[in-house]
């Protein structure tokens, strides 16, 4: 569905609301969810604010998260979000597959299950330019960007950038050293298509997508990013990234996946500053928002750890994640957009599978192999 | 009737004689082409041949070629590499110690077996660092090193977190009571021998093994450890690795930058310059366009050796000679027509050529 079909249902749509009405359904739920409502939201944010991350330290301590407090104060806050210690990764990706499935800790592989990303795409026809993740994890956090279903994947992507991994310093040192490359004469540009065109008697010379990445990327070595230090510095250019892409390329979706907190398993006070620092630097992406005359009234933010950590310190005075407590199993989700309920607190059970069909839902698709259900009592 | 036998003499004779060269100059068994030859450096060496690799090994045996290999440190190096990766110990958490550094030397000379290689990275402070505490550390043990998914084996991962913390237990079958003990039981299962033999395979081969064959080399490996060797030079050799060789597939970063610095300076990237540029890739799932960036950014820099274009006399084959050397293959009638067709137009230069090969998808395959 384009951006211009929202007011327009589709027959899947049409259907499921015709459904709806015909078995009655009660009040409450006719009003968090109407297909024929037109949706003010074109945009989501959605923050896997993970490492690890407990409630005691985010809302048990709102000291900590003004940012996130202040999102809860205009949107809707779930205390009992129940997550599963299928470590990071695939915690983290069950957010995503809306499947809790096991995943090797260190596995550096895709999941078998679509991701809300390929939803998204595919049940929208959007470029790949309109989903993104940015994650600060390295490596194997850009296998959250599409899995290997045979009826989705790579073709359904998102694009993933680590901010870490591909802005930083050292990286750009060595393209200060090498210089940049020269902008080809037309006929020469015209030549180079022909030959790559020719190679496997396919095309291989890329679209304007991708001349739009590159140019993308290039400016963002130029700008500041690189240079940002601190505790939290891989998951504060992983939001940095995401403000800058959704200003330039205002995309459907953006999608962050933080990673620092997990400092905590060495250091309790460690871990405080970085839910702090990312709290801060989540509060510069969400002012860019209000900021933006587009994104302003059409975005929506969704964040919620991937799971949380022990009840008690360990021997370093750390915390790590494996007690089976509900520090660790329970986390906090905060909702904040144009179509959400204000100051709405659920004190019910969701869990952390139920964003995947909440986010493809606000963005029009179906998240057809998820297990989890749409979040509730969300909308106004 | 003597003349017939003379005749016949002389025809065996003749045979016999005839065949004499033809013996010295048969193509040895699995002679390397340029497609094997780069496979099988980009699978072992973890780069494509350097130009004086390929002048000597080009049309040699392929077995010849493994024997003079698995004696030398570099493809060692290369294999303690992947195993880093695939441990996720990179970066920061990269072990540095000696104990591991001189693990590629001990592994080309034979004086140490792959099993050790792996238990000395697995008690390396890095690795204890990377999985920090019980719950992470024997959960990163048991999914990397042995196969087994903690979810449906939640009482060895009980029971393994109670040795990490000084509890004696039994932990898949033997008693234990230190972290380090966690590590020897862990490599000295047989499920050790099957994990890594399984993934060697896919990275090397591609694809699973016959369940038989498997578990016949599982039982070499455990019978022992330094088997490893024949084992790769076996799959190496093996038809499935012939049929690899046929179905290319994205070559991982690491290696796409090895490849690049080859191909195109003559080298293998220092060990930091290709630290950095592999995080930036790593940072991106579609390397595409990045990719495209940095090859044209190098091909740019002045530091690529490439002929004037009036000192190349004879385009097809010079064209024809960067097929061979960049993609292992050879240029197709149609491809060989269009880049000849383009190098004679006067805005296109030798790099503009460089350009679309080593910027083209295929070039991203190997």
């Amino acid at each position: 569905m384009s951006s211009q079909d929202w007011t327009r249902p589709d027959r899947r749509t049409f259907l499921l609301g015709a459904s709806a009405g015909a078995l009655a359904l009660p009040a409450a739920a006719r009003a968090t969810w109407s297909p024929t409502m037109e949706r003010k939201t074109k945009h989501v944010v959605l923050v896997a604010f993970a490492g690890g991350v407990r409630t005691r330290e985010t809302f048990g301590a709102p000291a900590n998260i003004p940012t996130l407090e202040a999102m809860a104060k205009e949107g809707v806050l779930y205390k009992r979000v129940k997550s599963s210690n299928l470590g990071h990764f695939g915690a983290a990706l069950s957010i995503f597959t809306g499947i809790s499935e096991a995943r090797g800790i260190r596995e550096n592989a895709r999941g078998g299950d679509p991701t809300l990303f390929e939803y998204v795409r595919k049940d929208g026809g959007l470029a790949a330019n309109d989903v993104w993740i940015s994650t600060s994890g390295g490596a194997q956090q850009t296998n959250y960007s599409y899995g290997l279903h045979p009826d989705y994947g790579a073709r359904y992507g998102a694009n993933t950038v680590d901010g870490d991994g591909l802005f930083n310093a050292e990286f750009k040192s060595i393209l200060d050293a090498w210089g940049r490359p020269k902008a080809l004469p037309p006929r020469e540009a015209e030549l180079l298509s022909r030959m790559r065109g020719a190679i496997g008697g396919g095309s291989g010379a890329g679209g304007d997508d991708s001349a739009r990445v590159e140019k993308y990327i290039l400016d963002e070595l130029t700008s500041g990013t690189a240079d940002i230090r601190g505790a939290n510095a891989a998951d504060a250019k992983a939001i940095r990234v995401a403000r800058n892409l959704l200003v330039i390329f205002k995309p459907k979706l953006v999608s962050i996946v933080l990673q620092q907190a997990d400092a905590a398993h060495g250091s309790y006070n460690g871990y405080v500053e970085i839910i702090r620092r990312n709290d801060e630097a989540l509060g510069e992406l969400w002012r860019a928002v209000k900021a933006d005359p587009e994104l302003r009234d059409s975005t929506a933010f969704l964040v919620l750890p991937e799971f949380g950590r022990d009840a008690d310190l360990n021997s370093r005075r750390g915390l790590d994640h494996g007690d089976g407590s509900n520090d660790l199993e329970y986390v906090t989700a905060t909702c904040w957009g144009p179509d959400f309920a204000r100051n709405r607190v659920i004190e019910d059970d969701v869990q952390a599978i139920d964003v995947c069909p909440t986010v493809c839902e606000l963005l029009g698709a179906s998240a057809a192999k998820a297990r989890g259900k749409r979040l509730p009592k969300l909308y106004a | 009737m003597r003349l017939l036998w003379f005749l016949l003499c002389l025809a065996a004779w003749g045979i016999a004689h005839a065949q004499v060269p033809a013996q010295t100059e048969a193509a040895p068994a699995r002679a390397l082409d340029d497609a094997t030859l780069r496979a099988a450096c980009m699978d072992l060496l973890g780069r494509p041949p350097l130009e004086v690799e390929r002048a000597e090994w080009l049309g040699r045996g392929r077995h010849e070629f493994l024997d003079h290999w698995f004696a030398r440190r570099e493809v060692w190096a290369n294999w303690v590499e992947e195993q880093l990766y695939y441990f996720l110990l990179i970066d920061n958490f990269r072990p540095e110690n000696e104990r591991v550094g001189e693990l590629p030397t001990l592994l080309a000379a034979g004086k140490l077996d792959v099993r050790t290689a792996i238990h000395r990275i697995a008690l390396s402070p890095s690795f204890d660092q990377r999985n920090p505490g019980a719950d992470t550390f024997v959960t990163v043990v048991m999914e990397q090193m042995n196969g087994l998914r903690v979810q449906k084996n939640v009482r060895e991962l009980e029971v393994a977190k109670g040795i990490y913390d000084g509890k004696p237990g039994m932990f898949l079958g033997k008693s234990g009571s230190t972290q380090a003990d966690i590590v020897r039981i862990s490599i000295e299962d047989r499920s050790f021998a099957a994990q890594l033999l399984a993934r060697e395979y896919a990275r090397i081969v591609r694809g699973e093994r016959d369940k038989s064959v498997a578990a016949e080399e599982v039982r070499r490996f455990q019978r022992d450890p330094r088997e490893f060797s024949a084992i790769l030079r076996d799959w190496v050799l093996s038809s499935a690795w012939d049929e690899r060789v046929r179905v290319r597939r994205n070559t991982p970063n690491r290696m796409w930058i090895a490849a690049l610095h080859v191909d195109l300076l003559g080298r293998a990237p220092e060990a930091e310059e290709a630290r950095r540029l592999r995080t930036a890739l790593d940072g991106l799932s579609d390397t595409g366009p990045l990719r495209s960036v940095l090859a044209r950014v190098l091909i740019d820099s002045g530091q690529v050796k490439l002929p004037e274009k009036s000192a190349i006399p004879d385009p097809t084959v010079w064209i024809g000679g960067l097929f061979q050397r960049l993609l292992g293959r050879a240029a197709s009638a149609d491809e060989l027509r269009e880049f000849v067709r383009a190098f004679h137009e006067p805005e296109c230069r030798p790099a503009t050529v460089l350009y679309a090969l080593v910027t083209h998808p295929e070039y991203q395959t190997y």
